[in-house]
């Protein structure tokens, strides 16, 4: 078990920054993805740290222990990928034992320690197996089990769950979850899926375009993003552009088109977002910011009901409120939200 | 008709044993065409080798086993049919340690230079044969290029051409692409990732290759050796022009036997001999296959 540290890692691959200048402490037993849209650089980064890429700039350390050029399988590490990429040639029991048979471990020791992973798993039985003739989550299972087992100081994970069906792959959050829990190895998670990463880590690093945008735990992404492409690429939110006009008391005074609105935010100046989740709208209500709209369109969704409005100033507003009381398009109405939900963002790099 | 249709669309991935194969008439033309100018003359083939020449003319039709009688007693095919296959098979070891890494290097590298690679490779195969045979004469001669420059230095003259030497050189020359395709092929279905696990666990490079992707490629390594074993063993005319009359090989005692003796009935049976051990010896070669291969078995 082990902290892992980055310090300035940077990656080109020809003229492609694919990471830039990444920085993140991992504590010992952490989880933390990597969260970003393809070609962000989050596998890129991974790969540095497994030893798979060797970074042209930057340092990694496992605890004190400098890594950065060590080769993979000095490196101690486990790692699943996306496809598994189990051994096609052999049997789950080889498989799993490979790991410890390259340690050089004793026969004795290695069929203890494989069949006491197979039990937790939940394996058991299927030892003589080929992977072919394993079903997705059962391969996903070895996989996990063949890093496991040898004890590494760090567990990196590709996108594991991605070439499983929505239903398998909701389980197996909770799962892997519970097995990091249970091993309390330090992780690293690599995902594009926002809601994989706020179930399982502890930590989110979201990234776009080889940096690092945000590291924070899923609810200070969701509620204080850093800028409005966090803010939008997590949930949905909507963005009222305006221009930083002071601060009064705890808040942040915000004039835009459709009104003057105070706001939470650090402070930025000049040109700004703000940012408001669609359930922080409210019918009616009597938080402190008020603009008045008409309903233009609604969508039922079960629990909720969604709604286009528009206000003034062509401003369009998503809203979702519960179904207790319903408004027809067309009806005049005013929303209303609370300072506290209206995150301030610079508006420059939006 | 409603009933069929319906079969079909409840198992679309089609067991479709309930209904009749019409596609399997699309192998037709192939089968036709097989049996028209490869089935049919290589029936003649065994029947006239089980003729007797006469002093005069082609054959007799009265049967007899002479043929394969002299042709097994007679030292002297025995000694071509073992060179045959000695240099089939050292053209198909060199070709395989040629091709590997050749293979590994066009299967790993980026998908845009592949493509030219893979033309690159082939492209010996665009010249002709006897064209390639010439040019390794200019090479390999005893005032070839290669002597020249050897003597230059004052190293001794080499024995490259007329002899085994220049006949396997030449082989390995035209069999390569073959061997390198078809391993190149297996490897790129291996996923890097795969290597990556192997490295990741805690093995070497070496380790990753041996337990790993030398496995995982002997699918392509067993397709690449049977072709070039086949395809050197059925060789003439590199053995002609790069061996003379030095190098002897099977299908040249046959052809000599057809066309020079006019001996028709011997000349069928020494196909049929060289066709017999051929397939003995790949048939040894095919169950050893499939025992490596057991996992791939679905």
């Amino acid at each position: 078990m082990a902290s892992i540290t980055l310090r300035d890692l940077s990656k080109r691959f020809d003229s492609l920054i694919a990471v830039n200048r990444l920085s993140l402490e991992i504590q010992e037993g952490e989880l933390i993805t990597l969260l970003g849209p393809s070609g962000c650089g989050k596998t890129t980064t991974l790969r540095m740290i497994g030893g798979f890429e060797t970074p042209n700039d930057g340092e990694i350390y496992f605890g004190e222990r400098p890594v950065t050029w060590l080769q993979p399988e000095l490196r101690n590490i486990g790692i699943v990928f996306q496809n598994y990429a189990l051994f096609p040639h052999m049997t789950v029991y080889e498989n799993i034992a490979f790991g410890l048979e390259m340690r050089k471990e004793p026969p004795a020791k290695t069929r203890e320690r494989v069949s006491a992973i197979l039990h937790k798993v939940q394996l058991a039985g299927l030892e003589r197996r080929y992977p072919h003739q394993l079903s997705g989550g059962q391969q996903q299972r070895v996989a996990l089990a063949r890093a496991l087992v040898v004890n590494p100081a760090v567990l990196l994970l590709d996108e594991p769950l991605a070439n499983l069906d929505a239903k398998l792959r909701e389980e197996m959050r909770f799962y892997i979850r519970g097995l990091q829990r249970e091993f309390g190895i330090t992780t690293i998670y690599v995902t594009h899926d926002q809601s994989e990463a706020m179930v399982l880590a502890d930590r989110i690093a979201l990234m776009k375009d080889g940096r690092l945008q945000q590291l924070g735990s899923a609810e200070d992404i969701y509620r204080r993003p850093s800028n409005a492409w966090v803010a939008e690429f997590i949930g949905l939110s909507n963005f009222i552009r305006g221009t930083a006009a002071g601060r009064d008391g705890g808040s942040l005074t915000v004039r835009t088109p459709a009104g003057i609105f105070a706001c939470a935010g650090d402070s930025p100046a000049g040109d700004v977002i703000i940012c408001v989740r669609p359930e922080s709208l409210h019918f009616g209500g009597t938080h402190a910011n008020r603009i008045p709209v008409v309903v233009r369109e609604r969508v039922f969704l079960g629990n909720l009901l969604d709604y286009q409005v528009d206000g003034p100033g062509g401003l369009r507003l998503r809203v979702q409120a519960d179904p207790s009381r319903i408004f027809a398009p067309g009806t005049p109405v005013d929303l209303s939200f609370s300072p506290a939900d209206a995150w301030v963002v610079r508006g420059s790099d939006g | 008709m409603a009933g069929v249709d319906a079969t079909v669309v409840a198992t679309p991935s089609g067991t479709g044993a309930r209904r009749f194969p019409w596609i399997a008439f699309l192998i037709f033309p192939t089968v036709i065409f097989l049996a028209v100018f490869f089935l049919i003359p290589y029936a003649n083939m065994v029947y006239m080798s089980f003729l007797v020449k006469p002093e005069t003319g082609a054959y007799i039709k009265q049967f007899t086993l002479g043929n394969y009688a002299r042709a097994l007693r007679d030292p002297f095919y025995w000694k071509v049919l073992k060179d045959t296959f000695w240099y089939a098979l050292l053209t198909t070891g060199i070709t395989l340690v040629l091709g590997y890494p050749l293979a590994y290097h066009i299967a790993r590298v980026p998908k845009r230079w592949r493509g030219w690679l893979l033309v690159l490779l082939i492209s010996p195969l665009l010249v002709s044969i006897i064209v390639r045979s010439f040019g390794w004469m200019i090479l390999l001669g005893k005032v070839g290029i290669i002597n020249t420059l050897v003597r230059r230095y004052g190293g001794p003259e080499l024995h490259l051409m007329y002899n085994a030497v220049g006949v396997v050189i030449g082989l390995v020359h035209v069999y390569l692409p073959f061997m390198a395709l078809s391993i190149a092929g297996a490897l790129q279905t291996i996923s890097p990732d795969i290597e990556r696990a192997a490295r990741s666990l805690g093995a070497s490079p070496w380790h990753a290759f041996w337990r790993i992707t030398w496995r995982l490629s002997l699918p392509g390594v067993f397709a690449g050796t049977l072709l070039v074993f086949v395809l050197a063993i059925s060789s003439y005319v590199i053995p002609i022009l790069l061996g003379a009359n030095n190098v002897l090989v099977m299908p040249m005692v046959i052809v000599q036997m057809l066309l020079d003796a006019f001996n028709w009935p011997l000349g069928s049976a020494l196909s049929m001999i060289l066709f017999g051990f051929t397939v003995a010896l790949l048939w040894f070669y095919v169950k050893l296959m499939n025992r490596a291969l057991r996992w791939s078995i679905r």
